[in-house]
């Protein structure tokens, strides 16, 4: 097993709300190790001074001062992990400016989490495991080119994705919605191979990605089994052929969003989460069928009607239905109720997940909700930006998927931490 | 989740903190382990940890007060010595209340020059000198009339 | 033998004032020694389970962070149980338990509104700003039930 990636960890309250446990767990199941960054108490006094920002609170005082240990280069680490409570205003201004900090002074990769008493070590692991890949396999991720003959497959919580690619080109695609995970998988392999024209033991190498990873890794041997915030950064940045430089991938999905600060296609920052269903594609799913329309038609719809036109608040996937089932009780059209609904998720995540990176253009959106454009269009309104969605956005995760596992055709895979 | 089996369970532990120009916390330890019965002394770099029944602690921690009262200080611990959960070693820096002690440490010089005063005036039979301790400072306003004041004492 | 609150908690400077003027101090190290001591689930390091912000749901609403809910699990019972106390006022580097503002407001307000006999300080930062410090918290804790005159 390779040396364990250091992660430093700058946080208030996880001992005292049960959870530093939870913290331990996640990084152990990736082979990480949290420590906490040695400082002394003048360190604390003069990083805290030195930083300006004035927390009352002693152990925001204490996070700062680390961070500050970190940039500064007094103790090395691989990777930052901050965490403090949710709900604490406090906290979240030093959370986010100290992942501001980092990232911009340092290589360190972040992720930064609030969490409440139920946050569990599953809920930590995909970002654990993102956190520790970005520090792990830098080699890795730095492949821009697929070679030879590969597979990916993406298990999302809505859907189930599979791609073949064969020097740089995609050649075979698979989707269906996710119902028994191996089923679903096995469905879209068959039918990416079937459309590829190949076997599957002609494959070199595979790879498998999204909520299904480990169980369809396991079952097809899969060469690479990896969480999808960075398979997706990958992904997202080869199809849009913006390898290098700056970018953001926003990615709203079924259960949870995800939005990457990228740089040179490998995370920097990012935030996955949303706090509830009413910012994700659930509720556009849940939208089109009230408004008796496929999935596919939503986006169309919506870019004809007027988001302003239809009060709607989805921060609640209960309150944005009652929104929904109001409007239409009022008489207004299912164009503007689409474009609505189109609007409130875009502002949810806008609110709830992109104050948390830092919007580095071009926007990148991709995964299945890309495809409604009354949704791109209302984020891009938002952002005040042209999105970039590159084709075929909804098979991402496959993609990139694909294209990383290719690394492990020759075994040049980088594990060095 | 796994079952947690405690330590040490019946027992306190405490910390002894030795700021003291004459005695070092070998001396401490030297002397603690004179006196003690089945307890368990920890020599750290600013004196010791001593864990035991509450009883056997606390007279071991009076004996150890007679050597130098005003330059020994006594706080409880959670933990028992050399904890994982809180060893330095294992976290890769000091567990947070550690400042707190560093803050306070560099601070003991002047309660030990309180506690010498005041043991004086009890020696000597005086009454300990009657000085208020600072307090909180209250939030002070301007009076309107001293404002008024001042602005007709300006020249023109 | 009176029990005396003190605040910050974690400070050794009261907590040996008041176990050395005879009476108990109720600090943090207290709550934690429980924890510590008692058996469960393993939760590492100081042994607070999520139950404990539950506990904490006593002093502080459900919409107040975890931390300072946990936190006041630890310190609500004891500011229940004190029987007077001692707050330095300018504690402002005092980590961990005593690490988050919002708690030490609270914790400061329920110790106020329990209506007990309390010191109020702030640290000395000269030898005679020591001696005041020290002979005010002798001369209150002397006053206490069972202090020593």
């Amino acid at each position: 097993m390779s040396q364990p990636v250091r992660v430093a960890q700058l946080s208030c309250g996880p001992e005292h709300s049960g959870v530093q446990k939870e913290i331990y767990d996640a990084a152990a199941a990736v082979n990480a190790e949290m420590f906490f960054p040695d400082v002394t108490l003048n360190d604390i006094r003069e990083s805290y001074g030195a930083f300006g920002l004035e927390a009352r609170s002693a152990d925001l005082r204490l996070a700062i001062a680390r961070a500050k240990a970190l940039v500064e280069g007094r103790v090395d680490a691989d990777a930052v992990f901050i965490a403090t409570c949710f709900r604490c205003a406090e906290a979240a201004i030093v959370r986010n400016e100290l992942r501001r900090y980092i990232h911009e002074n340092s290589d360190l990769p972040v992720v930064s989490y609030s969490f409440t008493e139920r946050t569990t070590s599953g809920t930590l692991l995909t970002r654990m495991e993102a956190l520790t890949t970005i520090a792990r396999r830098r080699a890795l991720l730095a492949r821009e080119v697929q070679e030879g003959l590969t597979m990916g497959v993406d298990s999302g919580s809505s859907t189930t994705k599979a791609i073949v690619m064969q020097d740089n080109e995609i050649i075979g695609f698979g989707w269906v919605p996710t119902t028994n995970v191996l089923g679903s998988a096995e469905e879209v392999i068959t039918t990416a191979l079937e459309e590829a024209g190949v076997k599957r033991t002609d494959l070199e190498a595979t790879g498998t990605t999204g909520y299904g990873r480990f169980l369809i890794g396991n079952k097809i041997g899969a060469d690479l089994i990896q969480e999808e915030l960075t398979v997706n950064s990958k992904g997202a940045v080869f199809l849009a052929d913006r390898q290098h430089g700056e970018a953001t991938v926003i990615d709203i999905g079924g259960m949870d969003n995800k939005a990457i600060s990228v740089q040179d296609g490998i995370p920097g920052t990012f935030t996955m989460g949303g706090i509830c269903a009413g910012a994700s594609g659930r509720f556009l799913e849940m939208t089109a069928k009230r408004l008796g329309v496929d999935i596919t038609e939503l986006g169309p719809l919506a870019m004809k009607g007027l988001s302003a036109e239809v009060p709607m608040n989805s921060y609640c996937i209960v309150f944005g239905t009652q929104s929904l089932v109001n409007a239409l009780a009022a008489g207004s059209s299912a164009e503007d109720v689409a474009a609505a609904a189109c609007h409130s998720v875009a502002e949810q995540v806008f609110e709830q997940q992109l104050q948390e990176i830092d919007i580095k253009e071009p926007v990148i959106m991709v995964g299945g909700t890309s495809l409604i454009e009354g949704l791109v269009h209302e984020m891009g309104k938002l952002l005040q930006t042209k999105i970039v969605v590159p084709p075929h956005s909804q098979y991402i995760g496959s993609v990139g998927s694909a294209l990383l596992a290719s690394g492990f055709i020759r075994g040049d895979i980088g594990e060095g931490a | 989740m796994t079952e947690y089996i405690p330590t040490h369970v019946g027992t306190v532990t405490k910390y002894v903190f030795i700021d003291s120009p004459d005695i070092t916390p070998q001396n401490l330890s030297i002397r603690a382990y004179e006196i003690s019965q089945g307890i368990m002394i920890k020599e750290t770099c600013f004196g010791l940890q001593i864990t035991g029944t509450p009883d056997e602690v606390g007279r071991v921690i009076g004996e150890l007060r007679t050597l130098d009262p005003s330059h020994i200080f006594v706080k409880d611990r959670g933990f028992p010595p050399g904890d994982p959960r809180r060893c330095r070693a294992n976290l890769g820096g000091a567990r947070p209340g550690y400042y707190g002690h560093e803050f306070e440490v560099r601070l003991l010089r002047y309660i030990s020059r309180g506690l010498d005063r005041l043991a004086a005036c009890e020696r000597d039979g005086i009454p300990v000198p009657e000085t208020s301790p600072k307090k909180p400072p209250a939030a002070t306003r301007l009076d309107v009339k001293r404002l008024k004041k001042i602005i007709d004492a300006e020249e023109p | 033998m009176a029990k005396v609150f003190i605040y910050p908690a974690t400070s050794l400077i009261l907590s040996d004032m008041v176990e050395r003027w005879g009476h108990s101090p109720l600090g943090a190290a207290v709550a934690v020694r429980e924890h510590i001591q008692t058996p469960g689930l393993d939760s590492p390091p100081l042994q607070m389970t999520p139950d404990d912000p539950k506990r904490g749901l006593k002093y502080a609403a459900v919409e107040v962070p975890s931390g300072v809910r946990g936190r006041m699990s630890l310190f609500g019972p004891l500011i229940e149980e004190a029987d007077a106390a001692i707050i330095v006022n300018d504690a402002d580097l005092a980590f961990g338990c005593m690490g988050c503002a919002r708690t030490n407001e609270l914790v400061k307000y329920l110790i106020r509104k329990r209506g007990i006999p309390i010191l109020d300080l702030v640290y000395p930062a000269c030898d005679e700003d020591g001696v005041a410090f020290v002979a005010a918290i002798k001369a209150f804790l002397s006053d206490l039930p069972g202090g020593v005159p």
